[in-house]
């Protein structure tokens, strides 16, 4: 059996562990789709950045070429300028000279001299101008820094023909000439400034040249190169490239040409056209696998144009930098929302496993004692053929699983019944409460003595409890034919016992079941008589709640019992009362009761009675009574009473002093505060005295007033806080065996106990 | 119930006599409530022929023992019997006042 069970538990942690581990599966992927979810969120996000991030960087980088290349633009405008004026500011000189051909020598020598950024002039007359000089060309040029003197009047040169001299005349104006390698001085890239020269007659005579060396113009164009990889184009009218970072393309390639040998040349061929049509602006063209952006534009005057590309890798290379950086930031982010996540899910997962099982086992736990708790007594009645016991039990128990029991059989035409509350709550109490049902039942099958019983009980249990936790534990055995009614109370509350009135049982504490083994239990013994009642129950009810934290209490428990019904009518009526009392404050105790009516009607007579007999043999029993009036005097003669009852019952002096004292504070109590300001009202005192016991009623019929329900007087504090009230209720508490207050028929009855042997 | 009273040299001693019942109290409670007049000083309450006290006597006790406190002064309850020592250690009297 026992292995069998190992097996199960064995296969049911198995099986736990697998739902762990799915669990464990699944919220990895959960996890993942939402990295996933998060991811896509946060890429949307950065491609948006990045496109507007892109647009702003190119328009800036659009706006700082342009303003780049237009000061270039300037730059070679300021020295196409100087030349020109260099040539025009002559040209009156040159027109006063033809008069005199040999003068006009000194022109090209004079451009020269004045103007250094000038290479070479000349001065070239419309070929027979002159008659002796059929070509006529006097030419000045710098060469290392000196004036050099030739003519170009040669017929190797053929200057007439050349376009510098041949344009300006067809067109009759000034002229910048294509630009030429210049071979006389070296490999030197020139261009030509011509202007037409008229004589006085208005008929052209000769072109006046200045040369403008170019080597300056690719420096120039370097400061372009607002970007390490940006490079500069210039052109001139036809597309020859004057200026290029491909050296070998300079005055050797047509940029048409060029295009022509590249792949992909559709965009170049764009802004070929455009930069040919003396267009400005710019546009993204694929060159060599790289998106560039290129900018462009005329240089007036000259008809050339020059262009700046700038890799877009570049550009946005910082951004591209910068985004990068952000993705792996991204990046190590979300590995880590992932690692936090998977790390609480497992955590979750493990408390919940963790709970889950807690709960199982609790739940195992308590229907074990749920089980046990199922084998008592639950039908009334429970002997419905027996005319001589009227019979009702029931526990309403608290949302948590408490620990309290009642139990009750018939042996031996004996009526074996305990009552029980186990201290604490919780499981562990439930199974207390289970044990010790169940050693009762055990127990009682051989043992008659009710303390004997609870003895036993108190050994099995002491022995095994180690969470020491103790059973309160009342147990009676009632001889159903003569009503003797033995019990042993282990720390319970004594049971009411219902009589012509109702009144706690005596009992003698003793010591709850569980605290120590081998502790002797008292006995004690009482007899019912026919229509006798008990009433027992555990501190669920009387210390039942309300919403102000006051408790149900002894009294409004006396009074629910008044009168006799079927016992399930008493229950029921404690059950409503302790519920309309609460007012639906939450139950925090179980709240047990047992009630048993006593209707053997073969002890029915009276006097028959058979009394139990304590060993207190004293017949002196007798009665006295005193009607006084609500005036303080009174309780002259209440003294005087006392006096007596005192003499004649041999009551020793100090005992005498504090009864009367109780006495006294309790009619004082009465005088005072029943009648309100009406004078002249009665108040009853009945004294009982019996079997060692002397017993006050008073009563009087003024308004309802419990003062055992009063408030406890503070005796501790300082004579500053003490207050004045509660003093006389507090003594009369004090002194007194027993208490008690119930209101009947229109009276308060206060009744005093105490034993004086 | 009599109550006797003599001062001497700033103190006052309330001697006590007989029964101090709750009828007791209301015929000779002003005669000692008057000794608030003198709860700055050293009130003694001599208890040695005091054969029983009520509840309101202690009241009458107690409201002394208030004004001493305010005033400055103080009570002390002089040579009371068992009876009334086991009263006093029921209302917690015992450890409000002065007792010789």
């Amino acid at each position: 059996m026992k292995s069998r069970e190992k097996i199960r538990s064995d296969f049911k942690k198995i099986k736990d562990a697998a739902s762990e581990r799915s669990m464990k599966k699944k919220s990895f992927w959960t996890g993942l789709v939402l990295i996933a979810f998060a991811a896509v969120f946060l890429e949307a996000i950065s491609l948006l950045q990045a496109h507007y991030a892109k647009k702003g960087v190119r328009t800036e980088a659009i706006a700082r070429a342009e303003s780049q290349l237009n000061s270039t633009r300037n730059n070679i405008l300021n020295i196409v300028n100087q030349v020109e004026s260099a040539v025009r500011n002559t040209v009156w000189v040159a027109q006063w000279c033809l008069d005199v051909p040999d003068s006009l020598q000194n022109i090209p020598k004079l451009i020269v001299n004045n103007n250094p950024i000038v290479a070479g002039s000349t001065i070239a007359l419309v070929p027979g101008y002159y008659k002796d000089r059929p070509l006529y060309a006097p030419y000045s040029a710098i060469t290392n820094g000196e004036i050099m003197d030739k003519t170009l009047a040669t017929p190797e040169y053929d200057y007439p023909s050349k376009e510098w001299f041949t344009k300006p005349i067809e067109k009759e104006k000034d002229y910048w000439s294509e630009p030429y390698i210049d071979t006389g001085g070296g490999e030197i890239l020139m261009t030509t400034y011509s202007v037409p020269i008229r004589d006085k007659t208005g008929r052209i005579a000769a072109v006046l040249t200045a040369d403008l060396d170019l080597e300056w113009l690719s420096t120039l164009v370097e400061g372009l190169k607002i970007y390490p990889s940006a490079f500069s184009t210039v052109v001139s009218r036809t597309g020859q490239i004057m200026v290029s970072p491909a050296e070998t393309l300079v005055m050797k390639t047509n940029i048409n040409e060029f295009a022509s040998s590249v792949k992909d040349s559709n965009d170049l061929k764009k802004l070929n056209a455009a930069m040919l049509n003396r267009e400005s602006g710019n546009m993204l063209i694929t060159h060599e696998g790289e998106k560039n952006m290129v900018l462009f534009g005329p240089i007036d005057r000259t008809g050339w144009a020059i262009n700046v590309f700038i890799p877009e890798k570049e550009i946005f290379a910082n951004l591209d930098k910068l985004s990068s950086f952000i993705r792996i930031l991204q990046l190590l982010g979300l590995v880590l929302l992932f690692l936090i996540m998977r790390s609480v899910a497992n955590s979750q997962i493990r408390f919940k496993a963790i709970n889950d099982r807690k709960e199982k086992m609790e739940n195992e736990l308590h229907i074990a004692s749920r089980i046990q708790m199922s084998m008592i007594p639950k039908i009334f009645p429970p002997f419905p053929t027996r005319k001589d016991i009227d019979m009702a039990a029931d526990i309403v128990p608290a949302k948590e699983v408490g620990g309290d029991l009642y139990d009750f059989f018939i042996r031996d035409e004996k009526l074996f019944f305990c009552i029980g509350d186990v201290s604490g709550k919780g499981v562990p109490a439930s199974m207390v409460m289970a044990v010790t049902r169940s050693l009762f039942r055990s127990v009682s099958t051989r043992e008659d003595n009710p303390a004997d019983i609870v003895s036993s009980i108190n050994d099995s249990m002491s022995d095994m409890n180690e969470s020491n936790m103790f059973v309160t534990f009342f147990c009676g055995v009632l001889n159903l034919s003569d009503g003797t009614l033995k019990y042993c109370n282990a720390g319970h509350n004594a049971p009411l016992i219902l009589t012509d009135r109702i009144e706690c049982l005596n009992v003698v504490p003793n010591l709850p079941i569980g605290v120590l083994k081998g502790m002797g239990y008292q006995q004690q013994e009482t007899s019912l008589k026919y229509d006798d009642a008990i009433f027992l129950y555990t501190d669920g009810i009387t210390e039942a709640e309300n919403l102000k934290h006051e408790q149900f209490g002894l009294t409004r428990l006396k009074n629910t019992l008044s009168g006799r019904k079927a016992s399930i009518e008493h229950l029921k009526n404690v059950q409503t009362a302790v519920s309309k009392f609460v007012d639906g404050a939450p139950q925090s105790d179980d709240m047990t009761m047992l009630f048993i009516h006593y209707l053997n009607s073969n002890i029915m007579v009276a006097g028959g009675t058979p009394e139990a007999n304590n060993g207190l043999n004293d017949n002196s029993d007798s009665s006295y009574s005193l009607r006084i009036t609500n005036d303080i005097q009174q309780i002259r003669k209440l003294s005087e009473l006392i006096d007596k009852i005192a003499e004649e019952n041999k009551i020793s002096n100090q005992l005498h002093s504090s009864i009367n004292l109780a006495v006294e504070e309790a009619v004082t109590n009465v005088i005072c505060y029943a009648y309100g300001e009406k004078k002249n009202m009665p108040i009853d005192i009945n004294v009982f005295v019996r079997e060692g016991e002397i017993k006050f009623d008073i009563e009087d019929s003024g308004k309802p007033f419990d003062p055992t329900a009063a408030p406890k007087a503070n005796t501790a504090s300082d004579a500053d806080q003490r207050q004045v009230g509660g003093l006389g209720i507090h003594l009369f508490k004090n002194i007194m065996d027993s208490v008690n207050y119930s209101y009947r028929d229109g009276k308060n009855i206060l009744s005093l106990t105490k034993r004086f042997i | 119930m009599k109550i006797n009273t003599k001062r001497q040299e700033g103190i006052v001693t309330a001697e006590l006599v007989g029964r101090l019942d709750t009828p007791a109290s209301q015929e000779v409670g002003n005669d000692l409530l008057v000794l608030q007049n003198d709860a700055d000083k050293t009130i003694i309450l001599d208890c040695t022929a005091l054969e029983y006290i009520s509840s309101s006597g202690l009241r009458l006790f107690l409201t002394l023992r208030k004004a001493a406190s305010q005033k400055g002064g103080k009570v002390i309850v002089k040579n009371i019997n068992d009876d009334i020592r086991s009263v006093f250690m029921m209302t917690g009297f015992l450890n409000l006042f002065e007792i010789i």
